[in-house]
């Protein structure tokens, strides 16, 4: 799935500025805060909207213009709470999959498999309104996951569960995900939650694609080595390494009076570090390489506070 | 419990339940059109309570049962009155005449069944599922109207239909069977136009809002409404009787009449009201159209720029 340049105004809002991405399989997430054009942008993606300018393709073709044939292969798990309070999950999960081609007799066994799958066999003849909110939310999973889509598309796939229900609906992400095999986006503004499920990630910000590309690669993005010495005579020696270091080119700074922090530029930095080190007699208590988590990436990227 | 994913051995080793569970899927995939069909079907279940609780099935019932009623009535009179074709001629209505006697079923019906399958699904928010299937708007506003005018046939057609076989049976219908069958295609005919009209109608209110009872309580009001105003205005104040023609609640049944060759209902109080000139067929056809078209469009609009996700 790509976009190139993608913009989508809402009466006077703007939702997404000149987006542009790429996403491949496995699981994506798509973060942003809240407002940053994530809901907008799973839309274009269901050929819901048409964007005002820019392309976006999914499977190779305009959503907007082969919407029957791209959504066939879609399932979407809206954020709000949208199923019938008066229908059994059963029926309203059997439904779902005619409208998406599986013939009657199939849609009933793979609507029983799909709840079961998610963990509601037990209670899926119950209606939905009778339903707890985590319960709702696996329903909605199952009606998405019952036709076996090749990319399932997950709007805030949490809301409103607490943190028991959370880790139980990352963890069904996760097996749709991994075990059986769909290539998944999550939409969240939580970082921690992204952070579990993904294997590569889109940030939005403002309507903005600020970063995107694989976790491995965005944590790499501007790799640092962290130096913990031991006091030297009383001295605290984190001041003073560092000035030797930005004297011969490096950037470093001072984290605190004995520790040290040094972007990682150029390999040849792990040898400025080492003779700096050696010359000026300091003791190591520490010597490790860190990498970006998610969070620094979004305050690097965005340029503001991180989602939740 | 076991469920899917578990197989179960038999004590002896020799038989085996073998349930895989959730797998992927391979088989066909049926197009749009099927998708369609299965939307029609289930809000047609619906409408009529269908898969519910019986409190569900109340009203959607019992408007048909209205309905049917005074056809079963003539029918027990013509089969319980001796020498009934002679005697009874002139007093049971034909199946043309017969919407008279459940004008109030079918308005009334319509008003409950368009709300029914339009309302809930933006109430619940479930239009945005169904949009992210191969659906679009308009196929799924055409599964609708599908839902709702085969809904509506069952007190268009199937009344007059069981009158016209009743009164056939006791020798008091057409003479000849290319007689009988030309009536049955103005029984499909009328009930079809009828469907269409008020479909179209009652469902243009539910496009306004999400409320069952608004939009059941707008399309009455719309319907016995329009009535009124037009009859004040043509027979109170003697205004220009083709304003008639904008009387929802008479305008399905004119042209019903003109389709079975009969004559229109009475314009005003010349000439006796009874013999009063009816409307002109063209006027009739017209307006109906009209009608139907501005309908339509007025629900296509709205459900086209409903919104589902921002």
């Amino acid at each position: 799935m790509t976009g190139l340049d993608v913009t989508k105004v809402w009466s006077t809002t703007q939702a997404l500025s000149g987006a542009t991405f790429a996403i491949g399989g496995g699981v994506t997430g798509l973060l942003g805060a809240n407002g940053a054009g994530k809901t907008t942008l799973l839309g274009l993606i269901l050929g819901l909207h048409r964007p005002d300018s820019g392309t976006i393709t999914v499977f190779g073709q305009d959503p907007w213009l082969a919407g029957a044939e791209v959504r066939s292969r879609l399932g979407y798990a809206p954020e709000h709470d949208a199923l019938p309070p008066d229908v059994a999950a059963h029926d309203v999960v059997r439904h779902l999959a005619e409208l998406h081609g599986l013939p009657r007799r199939e849609a009933t066994s793979r609507a029983s498999d799909a709840l079961w799958e998610v963990g509601l066999g037990e209670e899926r003849f119950r209606p939905v309104g009778t339903m707890s909110t985590g319960q709702r939310q696996r329903v909605k999973l199952a009606q998405a996951i019952v036709h076996d889509p090749e990319l399932l598309l997950l709007d805030e796939p949490t809301n409103g569960l607490d943190p028991s229900q959370r880790e139980d609906m990352l963890g069904l992400i996760e097996h749709v995900g991994v075990d059986l095999g769909m290539h998944v986006i999550v939409s969240s503004h939580l970082l921690d939650e992204v952070e579990r499920v993904s294997a590569s990630v889109v940030i939005l910000e403002s309507g903005r694609v600020v970063a995107d590309g694989s976790m491995a690669e965005l944590s790499n993005i501007d790799p640092e080595l962290v130096v913990e010495l031991d006091r030297l005579n009383e001295v605290d020696p984190a001041p003073a390494l560092a000035s030797t270091l930005q004297r011969a080119g490096l950037v470093a700074a001072a984290d605190g009076p004995r520790r040290l922090v040094v972007a990682l530029g150029a390999p040849s930095v792990y040898d400025a570090v080492r003779n700096a080190l050696a010359d000026g007699g300091y003791s190591i208590r520490k010597l490790e390489r860190r990498t970006a988590s998610l969070e620094d990436v979004y305050l690097a990227s965005a340029g503001t506070g991180p989602p939740e | 419990m076991t469920g899917p994913g578990d197989d179960v051995v038999a004590a002896d080793g020799r038989a085996q339940i073998f349930e895989p569970g959730y797998r992927p899927y391979h088989g066909i995939r049926l197009g749009v059109s099927h998708s369609v069909w299965a939307l029609a079907r289930h809000t047609a279940e619906r409408i009529m309570g269908l898969k519910r609780p019986a409190r569900y099935k109340v009203l959607p019932f019992a408007a048909v049962a209205i309905a049917y009623l005074p056809a079963i009535a003539f029918i027990g009179i013509v089969a319980l009155v001796p020498d009934s074709p002679r005697r009874l001629s002139g007093f049971i209505p034909g199946p043309g005449h017969y919407y008279a006697f459940i004008t109030a079923a079918i308005i009334l019906f319509a008003a409950l069944a368009a709300p029914e399958a339009l309302c809930p699904d933006k109430r619940s928010r479930l239009l945005g599922i169904y949009l992210s299937s191969p659906l679009n708007r308009s196929t799924y506003l055409l599964s609708k109207a599908i839902a709702v005018v085969g809904v509506l046939l069952l007190v268009t057609v199937g009344p007059p239909l069981l009158l016209l076989v009743g009164l056939a049976l006791q020798n008091l219908g057409p003479q000849g069977f290319g007689a009988f069958m030309g009536t049955v295609a103005q029984v499909f005919g009328a009930g079809g136009a009828l469907s269409l009209m008020f479909g179209a109608v009652s469902l243009a209110i539910p496009s306004l809002t999400d409320r069952r009872a608004f939009a059941s309580a707008g399309s009455l009001l719309l319907m016995l409404g329009s009535g009124a105003i037009t009859s004040v205005i043509v027979f109170g104040l003697g205004g220009p009787k083709d304003v008639l023609a904008l009387s929802i609640n008479r305008l399905p049944f004119e042209l019903a009449l003109r389709i079975f060759t009969l004559r229109g209902l009475p314009t005003g109080p010349q000439n006796g009201f009874v013999n009063s000139a009816p409307l002109s067929t063209g006027v009739v056809v017209g307006a109906s159209v009209a009608l139907t078209l501005v309908a339509a469009a007025v629900t296509w609009w709205r459900v086209v720029g409903t919104e589902v996700t921002r």
